[in-house]
């Protein structure tokens, strides 16, 4: 190697200070906003001049909140159902498809990843208006599905590709029809991957907010949209608490993820 | 001849433009031990592979015991299949492995466990039944492979380069195993390889692949002593090529003109009898040269010799290889055994003669 860090000299600190200020740079919105839904100003004053859970207890107490996290987690659930099954199977195609234009329909697959959220947003409410979807729970999944697919077709066929096929050839010839063959050999054996899809999946739709705003009604809305709203009439502390706890389930998925990839590796 | 087994008649394949396989045919017995040996790309694997069902042929059919198994799909066809790559499922044990092809055949569990145990006995990996794949080596997986291909007693097992990503000890120590397991239990194997040496050593019968068709089939022995095309002469052991001209030939004899004036009668031809004038290559084995220390062109008595320099000599422990050069100019390889007196006083640039029996030499077109 032509740069090798042990070797650096005195010039490491200095990559070890520009690593560190980059954690804190990044790490800073997230302490700052769980240190002040601890705090006990109503003011969100920081740094706060004493600590409370008081917060939480007023973001448990109000069934509103209860009720946004539940929609939003509901709605996460489906679309990571969802997201793995179709992506699994956009996957199947382009991974062991021999089609031709299979590079473009892979990149086609990604674009909600690079395309302006507020643009999907507009055209899917639009479109919504005409078929009655707006303030839907499905109109939720379908939007959200929209981003979440991106990820998952991304993780599952990068799964697919590190799976031999000659494994899956195997099951076949030692008696398995090939439906069988995927299901007891090849699913099995991307495991890894269709659980991350499905976590990613989740997490787009979990904290998504955009498309959320666009779709939301008075009666049903999500988590992440019920932050902002609240965030317009008022600056409460409660709000804080709730982006904490939205922060903390997202950590504790991405944990998960990494505890369950650590797994299949040894 | 007893009744043919597995016959494989004029099959063909082709990709496209690219004829992978071209009428290839071949008739296996029970319980044989046929390998196909080829160099890579001469349509060998695809052979293989239209076998097993994973790939179909352009034309052609394939029988077994009479029966054409073209349209019966891989998973019904009952052949086992030992891979070249690795290919046991990751996330079950090597027992669940093993007991994978009983499992999809609904036997009953004892049956299952029984099974399991004597193939694990079979391939000697007994005390192995809760391990994964990702913890055993190379060798280790591909003998668990052979069980699992092994363990629902298919009438055929393929076999596809198994041993190509072992390393050289490894690798002869498994083709014992495989001899051993091919003699308990009596199961036909359709073996294919780019080696030789694992084909000599493992065949009862070689099928020569070069370019889409089967240059020859026969024992290891009859392939070395009487090859038929230059391909299989060349790829078979180790081989000189002398170019000749052909000044008579009849009855699948040739007498050959070497250089200006070397006249070498009787030379076993193959294929095309041959006309007086024919360009040909005279082939001789390296371990059937002798050198006589004083340079004759002269045939003594049914013997040829030629008159050649040596150019380099190596000692290999069990032989000496000698670099000649014919007085005309063309390159001769001679393995001498250890103790060969007249290895004894040979130097670099000394003239010898080449001596060689005409009927122990071959005569291509």
């Amino acid at each position: 190697m032509l740069l090798q860090f042990d070797r650096l000299g005195w010039w490491r600190w200095v990559l070890v200070g520009i690593t560190g200020l980059t954690v804190v740079y990044l790490l800073m919105p997230i302490l700052f906003i769980a240190a002040l839904s601890f705090g006990a100003s109503q003011w969100l004053i920081f740094p706060p001049p004493a600590w409370t859970t008081r917060w939480y207890g007023e973001l448990f107490a109000d069934p509103r909140w209860l009720e946004s996290a539940w929609v939003s987690f509901v709605i996460a659930c489906v679309v990571a159902v969802l997201s793995v099954v179709i992506g699994l199977a956009a996957a199947y195609g382009l991974v062991r498809g021999t089609f031709r234009g299979r590079e473009a329909l892979k990149a086609f697959f990604l674009t909600p990843m690079i395309l302006p959220v507020v643009i999907l947003a507009v055209a899917l409410y639009a479109l919504f208006l005409r078929v009655g979807l707006n303030g839907t729970t499905t109109g939720f999944v379908i939007a959200h599905l929209v981003v979440a697919l991106p990820f998952a077709v991304l993780t599952i066929t990068s799964a697919l590709e590190g799976f031999d096929k000659a494994i899956e050839d195997a099951a076949i010839l030692c008696g398995a029809s090939p439906l069988e063959a995927v299901v007891r050999v090849t699913l099995p054996g991307i495991a890894h991957g269709l659980f991350s899809a499905a976590v990613f999946s989740f997490l787009a739709s979990w904290d998504e907010v955009v498309l959320a705003i666009f779709m939301a009604s008075p009666t049903l809305q999500t988590l992440p949209v019920k932050i902002w709203a609240t965030l317009r009439q008022d600056l409460t502390p409660v709000i804080a608490a709730a982006s904490t706890l939205l922060i903390g389930l997202t950590i504790l998925l991405m944990l998960l993820v990494a505890v369950i990839r650590r797994g299949t590796r040894s | 001849m007893t009744e043919p087994y597995l016959e494989i008649d004029g099959i063909r394949r082709e990709f496209g433009p690219v004829v992978a396989v071209e009428a290839v045919r071949l008739t296996i017995q029970r319980g044989e031990f046929m390998t196909f040996l080829g160099p890579s790309g001469s349509g060998k694997s695809t052979t293989l592979y239209i076998l097993a069902g994973l790939d179909v042929p352009t034309a052609g059919d394939i029988r077994l015991e009479g029966r054409s198994l073209l349209s019966t799909p891989p998973q019904h066809r009952q052949i086992g299949m030992v891979f070249q790559r690795y290919t046991l499922f990751p996330h079950l044990t090597v027992a669940e492995n093993v007991a994978f092809p009983l499992v999809v055949r609904r036997r009953p569990r004892a049956e299952i466990d029984a099974k399991v145990k004597a193939m694990l006995r079979l391939v000697r990996l007994e005390g192995f039944e809760d391990r994964k794949p990702a913890q055993m080596s190379g060798g280790q997986q591909q003998r668990v492979a052979l069980a699992r291909a092994l363990v629902y007693d298919p009438p055929v097992l393929l076999m596809d380069e198994p041993l190509s990503a072992l390393d050289k000890k490894l690798r002869e120590e498994i083709q014992f195993e495989i001899r051993r397991i091919h003699q308990e239990t009596g199961v036909t194997i359709l073996y294919v390889t780019h080696d030789q040496e694992e084909a000599l050593r493992l065949s009862d019968r070689i099928a020569v692949f070069s370019k889409g068709v089967i240059d020859q089939v026969g024992t290891g022995e009859e392939l070395y002593a009487h090859p038929t095309t230059r391909f299989v002469a060349g790829f078979i052991g180790d081989s000189d090529f002398l170019t000749a001209t052909v000044t008579a030939a009849e009855k699948g004899r040739a007498d050959l003109k070497l250089g200006d004036d070397v006249i070498v009668r009787g030379v076993p031809i193959h294929g095309d009898p041959g006309r007086p004038g024919a360009k040909a290559s005279l082939m001789l084995r390296p371990e059937r040269i002798d050198v006589a220390t004083a340079p004759s062109s002269a045939v003594d008595g049914d013997r040829a010799a030629l008159p050649a320099t040596v150019e380099d000599i190596t000692f290999l422990g069990a032989s000496i290889h000698l670099a000649a050069r014919t007085a005309w100019g063309e390159a001769v390889a001679v393995r001498l055994p250890y103790g060969h007196p007249a290895a004894a006083g040979l130097a670099r640039g000394q003239s010898i003669g080449l001596g060689f029996e005409p009927a122990a030499a071959h005569c291509f077109l």
